[in-house]
């Protein structure tokens, strides 16, 4: 796992930035390649394309912008002015599959289509950190892979799904990915796949702990967990993961299954008193009936609560299809995977959504579009989503993955999957409030009404100050 | 000399007077108003009193340790150069690498700490180390020591070696015993090595990322977090997400570390002019 490099090169690459970016009624406007001042004789050939730059001109300065284009064409001997190169930056979801799909998928549209591709592959550690630089260096990518998109539709850095998605690709896609995707109204954030967590326990501690099958409810959920952890020799109930690396996902699947929600009526509602209960809930399962790892609230996932279930130390931890396909390379540990325990209503997951994006720079749109319907492509999105162990977000791929008895619990709930508030740009800042917070309020001295009434407090905060 | 060092300064104080957009997008300027707002950041006063405990800990406890194995290996006995290889392991390794060994050393579950604590009966029940709020800093503290030593020792070994042996001769001529010679020979003409082996050093673990970083990352909030790994939480890692916030951290981080080497060094040349 890479963790940013250094702190050097964090300050320098992450804060040095260059403003170039001026606010306009439209959104953001780039200066450099439409400034009439600054078109010498080496910007000739960046002159030639943007229309949206034209009208910014005198007629007097348009012919003779016109001529040098003219100049500059004939110069290069470039068609329309598409860019050459198009720089695609995709999040790396394992070593073995994302570079080989991405980098062949670059080689085959730029052989299709003579544009070339820039791709980077960056880790998840430190890709919100190099996106940052990207865009305060004026250099956004052409199109970004990420897990969050509506902060970048709200600054207007994105082009819609009209402009750069063929119909065809937009019917594709599974409603509720696409509405996960909508920012306004608008699709922005185009589904790239889908993952969604079950409820995975030891099948091996069930037999010896003399339980007949998962729990369904919460009540059942605490007997579980107390009979595994009286097995003693250091097995323990449940593996709750709640520091700071993913605790929304995991306080998610609570809080719904206790009919709780992130916002009621599109207004924030995390200090509710169902998800005060349910938060009490979890406190108590790591404090009064001590059927937890040690310090709940400071255990990532990745590394904490996983690798204790993959050593067998566990009863029950909230997993997902990549934890399965460890599990089944590693033979050590006999699971089974069932359906979330509920305290009211029908048991809920948690879905959750990664996203494409294309930014808006100079003439681009043509070329993203080539490249996104390539990758949307059925034989090329659902190759790469069944190699990494995800999920569909189309239709086409649902119908040919639906035969994989593997994939078949995580495709039976994600229909009534549910997806964390992403449209919201509020909640880019929100989830890192939860992520730093949320574990203190299982530690033995933490106060979960507290807890939960100060990120309502901020997210409220954040909402109102509208950045 | 102006790209490498003026640029990036300058980059860095422009960045700290910008309002930044979450994305990353230039806002226009904002005058001083980053900067009155870290100073209302409710997180700072733990964060700095963090930063002085680990810098002063691991500068102090890594000076201490390195006066005596520098003068272990300058001894002469057999196997000392394998023991001076080994001494320079901890160095070559990175510090995330580093980092990650010792956090499965420190394991509640894993750790091979516990199981030889417990093992030998020094404590009853295993401790999670970089869990326990009263044992996080203690444990940053030792790996930081672990990784600065062999710097400092050769340090230090290279300035044992330049004091001439005559003087040595001289002191046991006179009947010194081994402890006074070293408090008034080799100590005073150390001097400059220790003067050189406590400024890089302090320079060294104040800006010190990944250490903290990786041993620290299961931590909520920022109750543990130094100014350096702080600043890097506004802006990446925090509902704050502020680059030009976390810039303006960064000024008083570089200020920071210059005021404090300066009043060191102006200290020691007082020193050196009375002695």
């Amino acid at each position: 796992m890479g963790r940013p490099r250094s702190r050097r090169a964090g300050r320098t690459r992450a804060l040095g930035s260059r403003r170039k970016y001026r606010r306009g009624p439209g959104g953001p406007v780039r200066l450099t390649p439409c400034s009439p001042t600054r078109g010498g004789p080496g910007r000739i050939r960046i002159v030639a394309s943007p229309r949206a730059c034209l009208h910014r001109l005198s007629s007097a300065l348009l012919l003779a912008v016109l001529a040098a284009a003219a100049l500059g064409l004939a110069a290069c001997g470039e068609s329309g002015g598409k860019p050459s190169a198009i720089k695609v930056v995709i999040a790396e979801y394992s070593k073995d599959h994302t570079r080989p799909f991405w980098q062949g998928l670059a080689e085959q549209y730029t052989k299709q289509h003579g544009t070339k591709v820039e791709l980077q592959v960056i880790d998840w550690n430190s890709i919100d950190q190099q996106v940052s630089t990207m865009i305060q260096n004026n250099q956004p990518p052409d199109v970004l892979n990420l897990n969050s998109f509506s902060s970048y539709a709200k600054d207007g850095l994105l082009h819609p799904a009209e402009d750069v998605l063929s119909p065809k690709t937009r019917e594709d896609f599974l409603p509720a990915f696409a509405r996960g995707g909508e920012y306004q109204g608008k699709l922005y954030g185009f589904p790239i796949l889908a993952s969604a967590r079950a409820f995975f326990y030891n099948t091996e501690l069930f037999a010896r702990a003399g339980l007949a099958g998962p729990p369904k409810t919460w009540d059942e959920f605490v007997d579980a967990a107390k009979k595994i952890q009286a097995l003693g020799g250091g097995i323990i109930g449940y593996a709750l993961p709640l520091g700071p690396e993913e605790a929304q996902a995991e306080w998610s699947i609570w809080m719904w299954n206790n009919g709780g929600e992130w916002q009621s009526n599109g207004r924030w509602a995390i200090d509710s008193e169902k998800n005060v209960q349910a938060l009490d809930f979890l406190a108590a399962l790591a404090n009064r009936h001590k059927v937890t790892q040690i310090n709940p609230g400071k255990t990532n996932r990745t590394d904490g609560a996983f690798q204790l279930f993959k050593d067998g130390k566990v009863g029950m931890v909230m997993g997902f299809s990549p934890l399965a396909a460890q599990l089944d390379a590693e033979g050590k540990v006999k699971y089974a995977v069932a359906q979330m325990p509920a305290n009211a209503g029908a048991p809920v997951t948690l879905g959750v959504e990664d996203y494409l994006m294309a930014f808006k720079r100079k003439a681009n749109a043509e070329a993203v579009k080539r490249f996104l319907d390539l990758y949307y492509d059925p034989a090329n999105i659902t190759r790469w989503i069944a190699a990494e162990g995800f999920l569909p977000v189309t239709k086409s791929g649902m119908a040919q993955m639906s035969g994989n008895p593997k994939l078949k619990p995580y495709l039976d709930a994600l229909p009534d999957a549910r997806l964390v508030p992403t449209t919201d740009p509020t909640w880019d800042k929100v989830k890192l409030d939860v992520q730093q917070n949320i574990g203190r309020a299982v530690q033995p001295e933490g106060d979960p009404r507290q807890v939960l009434a100060r990120l309502q407090q901020n997210a409220l905060a954040v909402a109102g100050s509208g950045r | 000399m102006a790209a490498v060092v003026l640029y990036p300064a300058a980059e860095l104080v422009r960045a700290s007077l910008s309002r930044y957009s979450i994305t990353g997008l230039h806002q226009g300027f904002v005058g001083l108003a980053n900067y009155g707002r870290l100073l209302q950041q409710e997180a700072l006063p733990a964060v700095v009193a963090n930063t002085a405990v680990w810098v002063v800990s691991v500068v102090g406890l890594t000076i201490g340790l390195s006066l005596g194995l520098a003068q272990l290996v300058d001894a002469r006995f057999p196997g000392r150069r394998l023991v001076r290889w080994a001494l320079i392991v901890p160095w070559a390794a990175s510090l995330i690498m580093t980092a990650k060994l010792f956090a499965w050393i420190y394991d509640y579950y894993f750790g091979l700490l516990n199981r030889s604590l417990t093992g030998l009966g020094l404590v009853d029940a295993p401790v999670d180390w970089l869990g326990d709020d009263a044992t996080v800093m203690g444990a940053m503290i030792a790996v930081g020591v672990f990784v600065s030593l062999p710097f400092t020792t050769y340090v230090l070994l290279a300035g044992l070696q330049t004091i001439p042996g005559e003087v040595y001769e001289a002191a046991r001529v006179d009947g010194a015993s081994a402890w006074r010679t070293y408090r008034t020979v080799t100590l005073p003409l150390l001097r400059p090595a220790l003067l050189v082996a406590a400024v890089l050093n302090a320079i060294y673990v104040f800006n010190s990322f990944p250490l903290i970083w990786t041993l620290n990352d299961r931590n909520p909030g920022f109750a543990h977090d130094t100014m350096v790994t702080y600043m890097y939480k506004i802006a990446f890692k925090s509902a704050l997400r502020d680059v030009g916030l976390a810039a303006a951290l960064g000024v008083v981080n570089v200020l920071v570390i210059l005021g404090a080497v300066a009043l060191y060094l102006r200290a020691a040349s007082v020193r050196e002019a009375e002695a």
